[in-house]
């Protein structure tokens, strides 16, 4: 069980990342955003039994408001997050390199 | 720490300390103390209440004891309810289950200020409330002179309309213009 929550982890991690407006994960501004077991950790992804908290940093300037990026989001990650109620906490805005 | 339990913890260590000087005063028989007389004093306090209750009893306390009274309930009643008050969330809600930190909102905001012709720099301070959208309090810095009411009138419409681009509800928006000096502001005139 644990394990699959880390697999699971590992899978809404890549499905955010992988979405058009996504800079990169975040960390966590008041705790670390992660999910644990043992000895490893997915950062960016908190996943209890009810819920998938995602953190993430969008790109500068941005494709599409942020609601329509998080609803992005949890259309990507729905198949992995099944029954559990998708999050998506937005901490940072970060200016793409090609934007400098 | 909220403000409640601070105060009564600082209550708590201050009659803490005292009783640890009293008690270090009488042990050591400094400044001419004893512990014999530590009763003496005792009685001295009891008698003080004991006094202070026969005159409410009576109702006969002075009026500054009772406005004194009085302030000190109101004061209570007031730490009371702000330490029922649930906290404020710390991030800004959006819509359901889409939360934006308020550090983002606040550059967000400052960059549509500070787009604003005839606003020299701003500072914003951004708060979280339980339903969506962000309260947001724009201080903008301003030349002397200037037509302050058309400048917030723009500075209003574009900070909406950028947080309405981005996609950021907006709860209350709290505008003031500061009549600055130019050289000391973020956009510095030569």
């Amino acid at each position: 069980m644990a394990d699959g929550i880390l697999n699971l982890a590992r899978a809404v991690s890549a499905a955010a990342l992988a979405t058009e407006g996504v800079y990169s994960l975040g960390t966590g501004r008041y705790a670390e955003a992660a999910t644990y077991e043992g000895s490893e950790k997915v950062s960016g992804v908190v996943v209890t039994p009810d819920e998938v908290e995602i953190h993430i940093v969008a790109s500068y300037p941005l494709a599409r408001p942020i609601p329509e990026l998080a609803q992005q989001i949890r259309e990507r990650v729905a198949a992995e997050a099944g029954e559990r109620r998708t999050s998506v906490v937005v901490e940072d805005i970060e200016v793409t390199r090609e934007d400098l | 720490m909220r403000i409640f339990n601070r105060i009564v913890v600082v209550l708590l260590l201050a009659g803490l300390a005292v009783l640890g000087v009293y008690m270090v005063v009488y042990s050591f028989e400094a400044f001419g103390r004893q512990l014999s007389d530590l009763s003496t004093a005792l009685q001295g306090l009891t008698s003080g209440v004991e006094g202070f209750a026969s005159d409410v009893e009576n109702g006969s306390l002075p009026i500054l004891t009772i406005a004194l009274l009085v302030a000190i309930a109101l004061l209570g009643l007031v730490l009371l309810i702000m330490e029922l008050k649930p906290p404020s969330p710390r991030r800004v809600r959006m819509q359901r289950g889409t939360y934006i930190a308020p550090d983002v909102v606040r550059g967000e905001v400052e960059s549509a200020a500070e787009e604003t012709p005839n606003v020299l720099g701003s500072t914003t301070k951004v708060g979280a409330k339980r339903r969506p959208g962000a309260l947001v309090n724009l201080q903008a810095d301003v030349r002397r002179g200037e037509d302050t009411n058309a400048i917030k009138s723009e500075l209003r419409e574009r900070v909406q309309q950028h947080l309405a681009r981005t996609g950021v509800p907006l709860g209350r928006l709290k505008l003031k213009l500061v009549e600055a000096d130019p050289r000391q502001t973020k956009s510095r005139v030569q």
